[in-house]
């Protein structure tokens, strides 16, 4: 029965090994969906698409990135499973064209399993200007696979690739059969476990050939499946091949064939790519220097700080305000504070305030209009800007290849505290937002490495906590509002380093285990792509903007009613008398040891409750319960001292992030233990962080 | 002659120098992802940068790769005179 040609649907498998490019064109193909960064490993979902050609309806899906099909990794079991189920029409393997030699391995295994694939060669455009020079048709004709070059840059190739694949997908070209390569002295054992499993074939849902050099390889997930079709006693021949293969010569068979597998590539692509020696550029020498002791990891942390600094300066004036301030400036400070972007969207919010209860007249809808939603989405949403800026430069040190050569700076002192560099990826990340942070904790081979990370990552203050600090910061005199951001920062690493420090000398106790060991491809260092920049920023505000549309904006409706409605449920002016002051009183006495007063204990007690939510909300909850509008003018009214405020800061930054981060640790860990644990480790360490610090702010 | 006489860890490779892998000791995942990279015995692997501490760099089928030092002790090559 032949595959009808008429079929106008199709499902298209693309596959690669990380860092090949996979995500941009999947973008390219499809509008923007999955995330890319020089960073291999970053796709640890599955992501589907759609796009028409010709007529045909093709859906595309971007598996993870791999390095070859064993059964290694959650993402190699995912990509393995998904092209054996069957579904795909067609498989599309991307080769990055700098580096053939070694991502075509991934391939040649998928051509093992599958005779429905087409070759993509990816980032041709670049390929000339590193010296790579490839014979594609040799190539082809040599395996028998359609091989087309694409560039997501330039778009060259992208409908011709289209074209092939469907025509793969209907048969119409490409191989018929999956590749068999000459696995020589090994042949004997390959044919007597293929020739075991012959008798089983019409059970088996995996090709037998594929299976048997699996087998072999000591694929253990294969071989529990092969065991219950076939049999204990067929599994047990089984590994007495492997045994034997192992005892005449003396290797680790997956050693062998993995060898073997990378002998017959040179001899399909050996004539057919040419290196040529190019001088290495001005700036790939200078990436060099964070290989270096000392000079990397500060060269990495100078570059960290300084991309904060700019993103600060832009959005709040700060630190730039307090500079000219103590340079005598005052009316230059005043004026970077008054004409920052944050500044001016101030001024628009409470203008838009004003002018509704001024049009509308004052009654109990303006109110809630004007003091509930638009200050209470207003005073978050003045963070857009910062947000933005902030995701540009990630997104220029992800997309440029920055960042894994900064992993490899810190790799030595991030060690000292049970952590590779692996680490900096997800920790850099946090920064922005912890969800995707800690999705990205996949790419850490360690597993243990990866649960501590998935309890400590969260310390690490997002920009929604950043929103917090600064708001808190508005209200000081400017020189300790800038030590108030340097102490919720400090306070954030030293709690993730110490955190870690702990469960890492605990772990080494328990299991023995030795430093944390790094193994990192250093992509091509290359000048990030307009498009890919672009995706970043847009993907951070399209997130920052629904939340503030959402949750922010549900929860600033919720927040009025409770701050303005009674327990017998009438209007009411007091807040002091309404259903937050009577259901926070009970919550009031946690910040009774900081010294804060009854009065408005149970205001910051309800905003930190609120704070559970999502963090930003801490501060619209601060300014509509004191019926103000702007955090400056809440937290001025609320009398806090400077002590106080660095306490509060303090927690603020340390416990529970939002909801969304417990949710994602919990479908990370799939263990309530683990979950819950992280939540009391947090409070507990922000609790006493916060008690800390107000002892050692009052002797000072 | 012994044919291993010559044979020294990765570890103490220095810089701009050349190898031949002979073996990779140890078990787990590390050496699967390690096999997977390219780096089986027979290869050729050029040290691009070890400074006696941190994670070496070398250079495996065209592509850098950054090593911890752990394994690199565990990975046995034979040097290359260039
Ligand atoms: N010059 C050039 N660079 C490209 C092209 N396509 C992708 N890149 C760059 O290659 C890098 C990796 O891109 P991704 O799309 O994240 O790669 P991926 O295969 O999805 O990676 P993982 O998800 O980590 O497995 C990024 O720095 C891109 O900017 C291209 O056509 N030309
Ligand atoms: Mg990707």
């Amino acid at each position: 029965m032949s595959r009808s040609t008429h079929k106008k649907e199709y499902e298209i498998a693309i596959i690669g090994q990380p860092n090949v490019g996979k995500s941009t064109l999947f973008n390219i193909l499809t509008g923007r969906k999955a995330r890319v960064a020089n960073w291999p490993g970053v796709t640890v979902e599955v992501h589907a698409g759609e796009t028409d050609f010709n007529g045909s309806r093709i859906k595309l899906i971007d598996l993870p990135g791999i390095y070859g099909f064993s059964t290694l990794s959650l993402e190699e079991r995912i990509a393995r499973n998904y092209i054996l189920s069957g579904r795909p029409d067609a498989v599309i393997v991307l080769v990055d064209s700098l580096n053939p030699e070694r991502t075509m391995y991934l391939a040649i295994q998928a051509l093992e399993m599958t005779e429905k694939v087409v070759i993509g060669f990816t980032k041709s455009d670049a390929a000339h200007a590193h010296g790579v020079h490839i014979n594609y048709d040799l190539i082809s004709k040599r395996l028998g696979v359609p091989v087309v070059p694409v560039s997501a840059a330039t778009l060259r190739g992208i409908r011709s690739l289209l074209r092939t694949t469907i025509d793969v997908a209907q048969g119409r070209t490409g191989r018929k059969k999956p590749l068999r390569i000459d696995y020589g002295e090994l042949e004997p054992y390959v044919s007597s476990v293929e020739s075991l499993l012959k008798q089983y074939e019409d059970r088996m849902e995996y090709p037998i050939r594929w299976t048997a050099l699996r087998l072999l390889e000591g694929d253990n997930d294969l071989y529990k499946y092969v065991r219950g079709v076939c049999g204990e006693d067929i599994a047990e021949e089984i590994a007495k091949v492997r045994e034997e293969i192992k005892r005449i010569f003396h290797r680790d068979p997956a050693e062998l064939l993995a060898k073997k597998r990378f002998e017959y590539l040179q001899r399909i692509l050996g004539d057919a790519i040419v290196r040529l020696e190019i001088k290495k550029g001005g700036f790939e020498r200078f990436t060099r220097l964070f290989y270096r002791p000392f000079i990397g990891p500060v060269l990495s942390l100078t570059i960290l700080l300084g991309m904060f600094m700019i993103a600060f300066t832009i959005n709040t004036g700060f630190p730039l305000n307090i500079l000219l301030d103590s340079l005598g400036m005052h009316d230059a400070a005043s004026a970077v504070e008054e004409y920052s972007i944050g500044g001016l969207m101030e001024k628009l919010f409470s203008w838009i305030s004003s002018w509704i209860i001024n049009s509308f007249g004052e009654s109990w809808l303006t109110d809630l209009v004007a003091n509930g939603i638009i200050s209470g989405v207003g005073s978050v949403l003045i963070f857009l800007p910062l947000i933005m800026i902030v995701s540009l430069f990630l997104a220029i040190l992800e997309d440029s290849g920055i960042a894994p050569r900064m992993a490899v700076s810190l790799h030595g002192p991030l060690s000292k505290i049970g952590v590779s560099g692996h680490a900096i990826f997800p920790m850099t990340m946090s920064l922005g937002c912890n969800v995707p942070a800690i999705l990205a904790t996949r790419a850490i081979p360690s597993r243990s490495e990866r649960l501590r990370l998935l309890m400590t990552l969260p310390f690490i203050p997002c920009q929604a906590r950043l929103v917090v600090i600064l708001a808190f910061a508005s209200s000081l005199v400017s020189g300790y509002g800038a030590l108030l951001v340097v102490l919720g920062y400090s306070a954030a690493f030293l709690a993730f380093a110490v955190v870690n420090k702990i469960l890492y000398i605990y772990e080494k106790k328990k299991t023995g285990r030795k430093e944390p060991e790094i193994v990192l491809e250093l992509p091509p260092i290359h000048r990030p792509l307009g498009k890919v920049l672009w995706w970043h920023v847009w993907d951070n505000s399209k997130h920052f903007l629904k939340k503030a549309g959402t949750i922010i904006f549900s929860l600033s409706i919720l927040i009025w009613f409770l701050v303005n409605v009674s327990p017998s449920l009438a209007l009411t002016d007091d807040p002091g008398e309404s259903l937050a002051a009577v259901f926070s009183h009970y919550l009031s006495p946690i910040v009774y040891p900081i010294g804060i007063e009854p009065g408005k204990a149970w205001i910051i007690a309800f905003a930190l409750l609120i704070g559970f939510i999502a963090k930003e909300a801490v501060i619209e909850t601060l300014t509509i319960l004191t019926g103000t509008a702007s955090p400056q003018q809440a937290l001025t009214l609320l009398g806090l001292t400077a002590s106080q405020l660095s306490a509060l800061t303090v927690f603020v930054v340390l416990y529970v992030p939002c909801i969304a981060t417990i949710a994602v640790i919990y479908s990370e860990s799939r263990s309530v233990r683990h979950t819950l644990a992280t939540i009391a480790l947090m409070l507990g360490v922000a609790y006493v962080a916060m008690l800390i610090t107000y002892g050692l702010s009052l002797i000072i | 002659m012994n044919a291993y006489s010559r044979t020294v860890v990765l570890e103490e490779l220095p810089s701009g120098s050349r190898a031949r892998i002979v073996e990779i000791i140890g078990r787990g995942g590390w050496i699967y992802r390690l096999y997977q990279m390219g780096l089986t015995p027979g290869v050729i692997v050029d040290v691009v940068m070890n400074i006696g501490r941190g994670p070496i760099i070398i250079r495996v089928m065209g592509v850098e790769v950054a090593i911890g030092r752990g394994i690199a002790r565990r990975i046995i090559v034979e040097p290359i005179n260039t």
